[in-house]
């Protein structure tokens, strides 16, 4: 039997989904019924989107994340060129609605396959997937509002507790330490409310054998943190989540990456967004900090490398361009990987034993963040 | 010496020909066949055309045994309801090689009716069969005859002659040759189909081995004005041409014998009985109008010689010495050689001057050439460095040759008289086009004349577009003197004109279902074989087929972008249909109505009318 506190508290939880989910239902249908009045008054639909050329992307030094411009493109039904990309994003916004009404969650790749029952055709998945950048563009709302989800990638393990919203499983609880694999990060973990934490820090590692290093040797005790592996880049629903628990939870979120520029680039990303994204402004997490591996640590920690390719290089100078890394530790640390031109891996510490990354270079790390 | 002169003993032009039947197209089985029924089908049009008569033409072939393999002897008729030939005339016209009746200077499908020969004689040496022609002028006695050709001699052998009752003038000829149908089949329709679309006012029939019939009806009843014979343009002629027109010109002094003398007797109207010298000359003087040239120079000789007709039965004139004004004669009587003095200020010298020195070169000019008036005569004659009184017959061989380049090379002769050509004209060709091909598009343009080394030639052209045009274009049919032109394709001017054209420039893409035909109108076509199946790149007939060409390009083009216009307008309407529908699908569930928006106005707007539709740009709000 729950108490009356708790049971207000999940009504109370239960209430703001609802809401979320009422207003993304009633924006659809303002947009819905603008294009009805249109069609009813004799008059081709039309409605604008921002532009998303790389003209119209700037960066928001107060947001600290690129975001769109003014400017904006007229989307016309009338325009011969236009009607067929007009009627995708009109199926995509019809689908979406019926996804968010239903609380059916579906991925990019369904999406895609979907269209083929409305004689909507997308050439391929990338036509699909563009057409729900342009929703989210037309509604500044990411895909996963809509409850469409990409193919997940990235985990999630610690001391965390949910409380599923997700039709079937409303109310129902889960602690994320329960199962030593980690749990990916869902459609249902995205959009589960965050109930309480005994953690104080948040870890995002780049690469899944760290993930399992990290559980193993109970990073998520001694460290009191949650650990989340990224994948590579991290995916939206993952930088949702990280928004979330850092937002939500008030939990500082530190970043691991491999010691090259990509690496340096998925933390970047996780602070302060993707050109990519500039549509969207509810996936940063502007205090997140990037603790290594640094190019200063390469000489600091001995650390075996291997040489930089040429496209290594030539993303080096790309990023010197980008007005987040004119100062402090990102244009620091892209400048000596362009003096070095090698990289290292984060594995490359078990050269000093499997441990050494746990043991030595981690918590060194966290009290360094603590200074960033 | 004896036996040096048989060596050189003349070949008959039968001979000729035998010897060199491939120069006139009939080098194999294949090729002779469709030849022969070319020449033949020609001449039958040919001799409509000339008569003004609306022609029935009908080609039978059959083989002589069906079931013997290829190639076989086949008997070839060509029926037509035109003139038909005098039955005197037709061993002459059929049995000789070099006899036509088309020797003038005017447009006709062949020049010299050499073709119709050429297919007896071959039809002859394969089959050792006669030719049989049939002949009725006048609608109620047909002639037929059956000829053999002697090739040596050059002369028709007549092995059967007989007459019919018949209600219809016309000729049919059939010959009997060898040929391979299975082989020149497809030519021989390709030519009975594109000869239909060229002689619109035609109608041609023909019935194939295999029992088929393909039937074309005239669908034009207005025969084209036939074509003038006119005089050679200065332009187009050579020294050998000169030389034969000096020829025609010029008049030998008649044989004065009893028989010219009874005939100038009886022009003066004077009786038997014998008159006076003087008497003569007074007679001579009022009736000398009316006297026929002959008569002019004997009474002229008689001036001179001061005789009488007993006196002058008894001389031969033995030469006339024009430059030192002697005369000579024999004297039967006397019998010896005399001579006298003429006065080269007696008005019958000039009369015995054109006759044996022939005419002033101005009278030449302007008699034998077309378009050459007295003024520019005299500028010629100038121009050339001769005197304008200057006598044909006196003309050195140098002086010939000089006279002959001069005329080549001065300008100031007026443009070749084109009322010799015969073009199809605008409207029958554009009739044609739409008959044949039921296009979406047709234009047709015919040039102005114009000439190249002194022959006249028209260019008629069309173009047309869509339809029953099969894709893969442009075909180009070819016509020269309304004679289709089906083999050698590559080396035709036409053809070069046509693929030099960048028809993109003129919004044909692609495949496209387009066809050209080509007219070619000309005293002489200049062909680049003898076999007449392409003609030679001009540079003045290039240009006007150029400019023909580009004329009708740009009115397709016109066409084309009005079509692209209707055709996006199409497609436009039918994007709209497909997807508008979609989209108000959708947006009735978005904004939770049951009954779907009235979008059909907008679809009835956009199927009706092809509006232009602005696109909207980018909106810049910075």
């Amino acid at each position: 039997m729950k108490t009356t506190k708790e049971q207000s508290k999940i009504n109370a939880r239960s209430k703001k989904a609802d809401e979320k989910q009422k207003n993304i239902l009633e924006m659809l249908k303002s947009h819905g019924a603008k294009i009805y009045d249109d069609l009813d008054n004799g008059q081709f639909p039309k409605f604008s989107i921002p532009s998303r050329s790389v003209s119209n992307i700037v960066y928001d030094k107060k947001l600290r994340q690129y975001i769109l411009g003014n400017n904006a493109a007229i989307r016309n039904s009338r325009n011969s060129a236009q009607l067929r990309s007009f009627t995708q994003l009109m199926w995509l916004a019809f689908f979406a609605n019926r996804l968010t009404h239903e609380k059916k969650s579906s991925t990019l790749r369904d999406v895609y396959y979907s269209s083929q029952a409305f004689a909507i055709e997308f050439e391929d998945q990338s036509e699909s997937d563009n057409i729900i950048v342009d929703l989210e563009a037309v509604t500044s709302k990411p895909r996963e509002d809509f409850h469409i989800f990409p193919e997940e990638r990235s985990s999630i393990f610690g001391d965390l507790n949910i409380e599923y919203t997700i039709p079937g499983y409303e109310g129902k609880t889960m602690n994320l330490s329960n199962h030593p694999d980690g749990y990916s990060i869902g459609p249902s973990l995205t959009t589960a409310e965050l109930v309480d934490t005994s953690a104080e820090i948040v870890i995002a590692i780049e690469k899944g054998g760290l993930f399992t290093r990290f559980v193993e040797e109970q990073i998520d005790k001694k460290f009191k943190s949650i650990i989340i592996n990224t994948g590579g880049q991290a995916p939206r629903s993952t930088r949702t989540l990280l928004k979330r628990l850092h937002d939500e939870m008030g939990l500082p979120v530190i970043v691991l990456t491999d010691g090259d520029v990509y690496g340096e680039h998925i933390a970047m990303v996780i602070k302060s967004g993707s050109a990519n994204a500039a549509h969207l402004r509810e996936l940063t997490v502007p205090d997140a900090k990037w603790v290594g591996v640094w190019a200063t640590d390469i000489e600091k920690y001995k650390l075996p490398t291997i040489p930089m390719t040429e496209s290594d290089i030539k993303r080096c100078y790309d990023l010197q361009k980008d007005p987040r890394y004119q100062d402090g530790i990102w244009k620091k640390e892209l400048d000596v990987f362009l003096r070095l031109k090698r990289k290292a891996e984060l594995e490359a510490f078990s050269k000093y034993g499997l441990t050494n990354i746990t043991d030595k270079y981690l918590p060194q790390k966290l009290e360094l963040a603590k200074s960033l | 010496m004896s036996s040096i002169k048989e060596k050189f003993n003349q070949i008959s032009p039968s001979e000729f020909f035998y010897s060199n039947r491939d120069l006139a197209g009939f080098s194999n089985p294949t090729r002779s066949l469709y030849t022969a029924v070319r020449e033949f089908v020609e001449n039958a049009l040919d001799a409509c055309d000339q008569k003004g008569i609306l022609p029935d033409v009908h080609l039978t072939i059959k083989a002589v045994d069906p079931e013997k393999p290829d190639p076989k002897p086949y008997i070839l008729t060509v029926k037509d309801n035109g003139p038909g030939i005098d039955a005197e005339h037709i061993p002459l016209a059929f049995g000789t090689v070099l006899y036509g009746s088309k020797f003038g200077l005017k447009q006709a499908r062949g020049m010299f009716g050499l073709g119709a020969t050429m297919a007896i004689l071959y039809g002859q040496i394969t089959t050792n069969k006669p030719v049989t022609v049939k002949s009725s002028v006048d609608g109620a006695t047909q002639h037929i005859f059956e000829l053999l050709l002697d090739i040596q001699k050059n002369k028709p052998v007549i092995v059967q002659h007989t007459t019919k009752e018949v209600s219809k003038k016309g000729l049919t000829v059939s010959i009997c040759l060898e040929g391979d149908y299975s082989k020149a089949g497809n030519k021989i329709r390709d030519y009975v189909y594109e000869t239909s679309l060229i002689t619109p006012y035609a109608s041609i029939t023909f019935d194939d081995p295999k029992g088929q019939k393909f039937s074309h009806p005239r669908f034009v009843k207005e025969i084209p004005p036939p074509p003038t014979i006119i005089r050679p343009h200065p332009h187009g002629i050579d020294v050998e041409r000169i030389r034969r027109m000096i020829v025609e010109s010029q008049f030998e002094i008649p044989t004065i014998d009893d028989a010219m003398i009874e005939k100038v007797r009886k022009d003066l109207g004077l009786s038997a009985k014998s008159f006076s010298f003087t008497g003569i000359m007074e007679k001579a003087k009022k009736k000398w109008k009316t006297l026929p040239r002959q008569v002019r120079v004997v009474i002229a000789l008689m001036s001179f010689l001061k005789m009488d007709f007993d006196k002058l039965s008894k001389i031969r004139i033995e030469d006339i010495d024009m430059p030192n004004n002697k005369l000579f004669y024999w004297d039967f009587g006397e019998s010896q050689s005399n001579s006298i003095d003429m006065d080269p200020e007696s008005p019958y010298y000039k009369q015995l001057t054109n006759t044996v020195q022939g005419e002033p070169l101005t009278t030449f000019l302007t008699k034998r050439f077309q378009r050459i008036g007295p003024t520019t005569a005299v500028k010629f004659a100038e121009f050339a460095g001769f005197k304008p009184e200057k006598r044909m017959g006196t003309l050195s061989n140098e002086e010939l040759v000089q006279l002959s380049d001069s005329l080549q090379k001065f300008e100031d002769f007026m443009a070749p008289d084109s009322t010799c050509l015969a073009p199809l004209g605008e409207d029958p060709l554009e009739k044609g086009i739409k008959k044949f091909f039921n296009p979406d598009f047709t234009a047709v343009v015919q040039r102005p004349p114009s000439a190249y080394s002194g022959f006249p030639f028209i260019v008629e052209m069309g173009i047309a577009y869509g339809g029953d045009i099969k894709s893969g274009g442009p075909h180009v049919y070819r016509y020269a003197n309304r004679i289709p032109l089906l083999y050698d394709e590559g080396s035709d001017v036409v053809l070069k004109v046509v693929n030099d054209t960048d028809w993109g420039r003129y919004k044909v893409k692609g495949d496209p279902p387009f066809i050209i035909v080509s007219h070619i109108c000309s005293t002489r076509i200049p062909y680049k074989t003898a076999g007449k199946e392409n003609v030679a790149d001009r540079q003045e007939i290039e240009r006007e087929l150029r400019l023909a060409l580009q004329f009708l390009s740009r009115k397709l083009a016109a066409y084309m972008s009005k079509r692209g216009q209707a055709d996006m307008a199409k497609k436009r309407a039918n994007l709209y249909a497909k997807y508008i529908p979609l989209i108000a699908e959708f947006c009735t569930e978005l904004a939770g109505k049951k009954k779907a928006p009235n979008y059909q106005k907008i679809l009835d707007d956009n199927t009706v009318e092809s509006k232009k539709v602005e696109e909207e740009k980018e909106i810049e709000n910075n």
